[in-house]
């Protein structure tokens, strides 16, 4: 915002919520890159420490909403405000529940402790979750610098995720076929696969709820439609 | 003077198309320029009034809009030394025409004040005297209109007891009450609300916007109003002015959500001056 | 306590002092009339004076024709002022308002207003009783007209002034015409002022002495006959007053106390009007 309300406490407010919403999301970046840490590595600890950082988050989370609330009650924003405000609310949701899918993996993690599996197993997840990060990262950044551009790079990237999480699902089916003893840990993975590319998604929601809080409105094009992963195909049979 | 009005084209102001299908547009004001004197209070408006529907115009004091809405009914000539140029039709016909006579344009567009106005005589006279004015009616059917009236402008449970009583001794809320009352007795087509909430505490204020949401089925109106959330409120469509000009028209809901005009913007998010 | 607040109180306390110093003495003669008034007016006071003519001195009499003339002049010329003033006071505040001849007509207005009441009487002199040769009651009725006209026009003027504009504009509003919109409401609006009005200017004329002097002089008679001299109260208590005789001095006393009685009287409506404008 070049210029400035008339209550200067409103810009206040504003800036508080949209800081508190930056904060979020560093957050959620880094529990997503110890989850993945954790997975790579096989760090209890760390995964430990994720799920332990899920509560801070969910916190945020709450503290965002009711400020947000607060906001709307005392100033009745107008456009641009109340977008801004009803923005903060969305993004803090999508974070709460990448919070939330980081938690899951760190889980799986501590689940898994102690067994060996051949890393060669892992490499299509790291990737795909470094592809999330990224996405992640630039979205949040998009919303701290209202980058229409950029958010719309984040948009349209979320259908080489969707792509990528179909094929390490085949290729996690080609490696339990494989060898039966893969399963267990195949099927985490799968999970922890399915786990980054609902992070996607909801990095992807992020990216409209940006566009929607710059223009006023949603974003014209059909929004890529990801799901048609094989893991999705299996679990509606 | 019969202008192409009947071509629902909406202004040159910054909007999206609106979808004025299943509209009719009951005053057109076309290239419109207001002079108090010599000063130029209103610039080049041009603005479609939709039937059954409610248009508020907002901005900040001095951009006109009271001004734009005196001109509809003609308040203006009750002053010296303010004039109005340009096209202003109800209905096709031409208001501003010198020969149009002031008083019947004035039956067809009741106005509501800012501050209660009820005349100094008793509730039931405060609204038999405008039907008076207009139809010979016997007592029995008189009494039915005002009646019918009070109902419309939901006071009637309030003053049933009381038609005698000075319309003064109302409270302010009742007393506004009376004077919509009093302006649908007339049974006029168009009801201008010169910001009618402005001196009323806020339940008396849900009372009249409640009002204003049953009276739209069957009237064109206009509000002015400082309140931007009563704009959002009652409003199907709403008109932003700023120094004279009309800067954007649009749906409500698209001009309280994401306005086109930057200074449309900074008026309602309150980053003016 | 500082010195520059010390000054200040002092100050204070000495534009105190004089000014009720300055109340006391006006309020003091205030009291001292009304007290000598009251104490001679009473005395003199019997239902004779309400009934009987004046006497010749030393006969003894009442003040009923003076009293019945003070009545019919007064009456007239509120009758003949007032539509007048009215009429003017509407043009100035409703039609003219931002005309020329409302700023010019004001401005007369007000000379009028202040003028001497004994110049009134003499204009009236020239141009009534000098052509036609007598006193008259209608000189004298008109010659209070006269008085009673500036007064109306400028209360109509501006308890019309005080109606908000807003009301006109409501009037209008429902197609009201200008002439409808001034009678049926902006005068019902000004009731109470406008009455008030006329009741300041009956107050005024009925304390006149000078115009009467030169208009309906006076009769020691009962006379109905408005072309014949026409006693009233003022003009008697002039006479008496200044006569040698005890009886006539004390009647004027008496005729002293019922004009203060009745101007007190229309004081009291005008105000209680005045009030119930401000309390609807």
């Amino acid at each position: 915002m070049s210029n400035e309300h008339t209550s200067k406490a409103f810009d206040t407010d504003l800036q508080d919520l949209t800081s508190k919403v930056s904060e979020m999301g560093g957050l959620a970046e880094r529990v997503i890159a110890d989850a993945i840490q954790a997975l790579t590595r096989r760090d209890a600890d760390l995964a430990k420490r994720v799920v332990q950082t899920d509560p801070a988050i969910d916190a945020l989370q709450q503290d965002i909403e009711e400020k947000a609330i607060l906001t709307i009650a005392r100033r009745q924003p107008m456009a641009v405000d109340l977008r801004e405000i009803v923005a903060a609310l969305r993004v803090s949701n999508d974070l709460e529940r990448i919070g939330d899918l980081a938690k899951n993996i760190g889980k799986r993690v501590s689940a898994l402790e102690g067994d060996f599996y051949p890393n060669k197993l892992l490499r299509g997840v790291e990737h795909m979750a470094s592809l999330v990060l990224g996405q992640l990262k630039q979205v949040l950044d998009a919303y701290a610098g209202r980058d229409l551009d950029s958010a719309l790079a984040v948009w349209k990237g979320d259908e080489e995720i969707d792509a990528m999480c179909t094929s390490l699902f085949r290729e996690l089916l080609t490696y339990m076929m494989e060898d039966p003893r893969n399963i267990t840990f195949c099927i985490h993975l799968m999970f922890c696969a399915k786990n980054i590319e609902r992070m996607g998604d909801h990095a992807t929601n992020i990216a409209e709820t940006v566009h929607y809080m710059i223009e006023g409105r949603p974003i014209a094009d059909q929004r890529p439609k990801g799901d048609t992963t094989a893991f999705a195909k299996a679990a509606m049979t | 003077m019969n202008l192409a009005t009947a071509t629902t084209t909406v202004p040159a102001v910054a909007h999206a198309p609106i979808d004025t299908a299943g509209l009719t547009e009951r005053i057109s004001i076309r290239g419109l320029n207001f002079y108090y004197g010599d000063h130029r209070a209103l610039k080049d408006i041009t603005l479609p009034l939709y039937a059954s529907q409610v248009t508020a115009f907002i901005g900040p004091s001095g951009c006109g809009k009271s001004t734009l809405l005196r001109i509809l009914n003609r308040m203006y000539d009750l002053y010296p030394n303010q004039r109005a140029e340009g096209h202003v039709t109800l209905d096709g016909e031409d208001i501003l025409s010198p020969k149009q006579d002031v008083n019947l344009l004035r039956a067809r567009i009741g106005m509501v004040f800012q501050k209660p106005t009820p005349f100094p005589m008793s509730i039931y006279e405060n609204i038999a005297f405008g039907i008076r004015l207009y139809e010979k009616l016997s007592r029995h059917e008189l009494d039915e209109r005002v009646e019918s009236a009070l109902r419309r402008a939901a006071l009637w449970d309030e003053v049933k007891d009381k038609l005698g009583a000075n319309g003064l001794s109302l409270s302010g809320g009742q007393q506004q009450r009376l004077c919509i009352a009093r302006t649908v007795a007339v049974r006029p087509e168009v009801i201008l609300f010169d910001e009618p909430c402005s001196a009323l505490d806020p339940i008396s204020t849900a009372k009249i916007e409640e009002l204003i949401d049953a009276l739209k089925a069957e009237y064109t109106i206009v509000i002015v109003t400082h309140n931007m959330q009563q704009a959002a409120r009652v409003s199907d469509f709403t008109a932003f002015m700023y120094l004279g000009e009309l800067i954007e028209f649009d749906t409500t809901s698209k001009m309280f959500t994401a306005p086109g005009d930057r200074r449309t913007q900074d008026y309602i998010t309150g980053r003016f001056g | 306590m500082n010195k520059l607040y010390a000054a200040r109180r002092r100050k204070n306390s000495v534009t105190m002092a004089l000014s009720l110093a300055a109340t006391l003495l006006g309020l003091g003669w205030l009291v001292l009339i009304l007290g000598v008034l009251l104490y001679e007016g009473f005395s003199g006071l019997s239902l004779r004076v309400f009934t009987e003519m004046t006497p010749p001195p030393g006969a003894a009499g009442g003040l009923l024709n003076a009293i019945m003339g003070s009545l019919v002049l007064t009456g007239l010329a509120v009758l003949i002022g007032t539509p007048i003033g009215i009429l003017a006071g509407t043009y100035m505040a409703e039609y003219g308002r931002h005309d020329r001849l409302t700023s010019v007509v004001r401005f007369v207005n007000d000379i009028l207003l202040s003028a001497p009441s004994i110049v009134i009487g003499l204009f009236i002199y020239e141009v009534m009783v000098y052509p036609m040769g007598h006193f008259s009651g209608w000189a004298g009725a008109v010659a209070l007209a006269v008085i009673v006209v500036p007064v109306v026009v400028r209360t109509t003027e501006d308890m019309l002034t005080l109606v908000p504009d807003s009301l006109r504009e409501a009037a209008a509003s429902i197609g009201l015409p200008r002439s409808l919109m001034i009678t049926r409401i902006a005068y019902r609006a000004a009731k109470a002022g406008m009455v008030t009005g006329v009741l300041l200017a009956v107050a005024r004329i009925s304390g006149e002495t000078a115009p009467l002097l030169f208009t309906a002089l006076n009769n020691q008679f009962w006379n109905s006959n408005l072309n014949a001299p026409m006693s009233s109260l003022p003009v008697v208590i002039f006479q008496f007053a200044l006569s040698p005789y005890k009886d006539w001095q004390a009647l004027a006393w008496t005729g002293a106390l019922i004009i203060t009685f009745a101007v007190l009287a229309l004081s009291i409506v005008a105000r209680t009007l005045t009030a119930s404008r401000k309390q609807p």
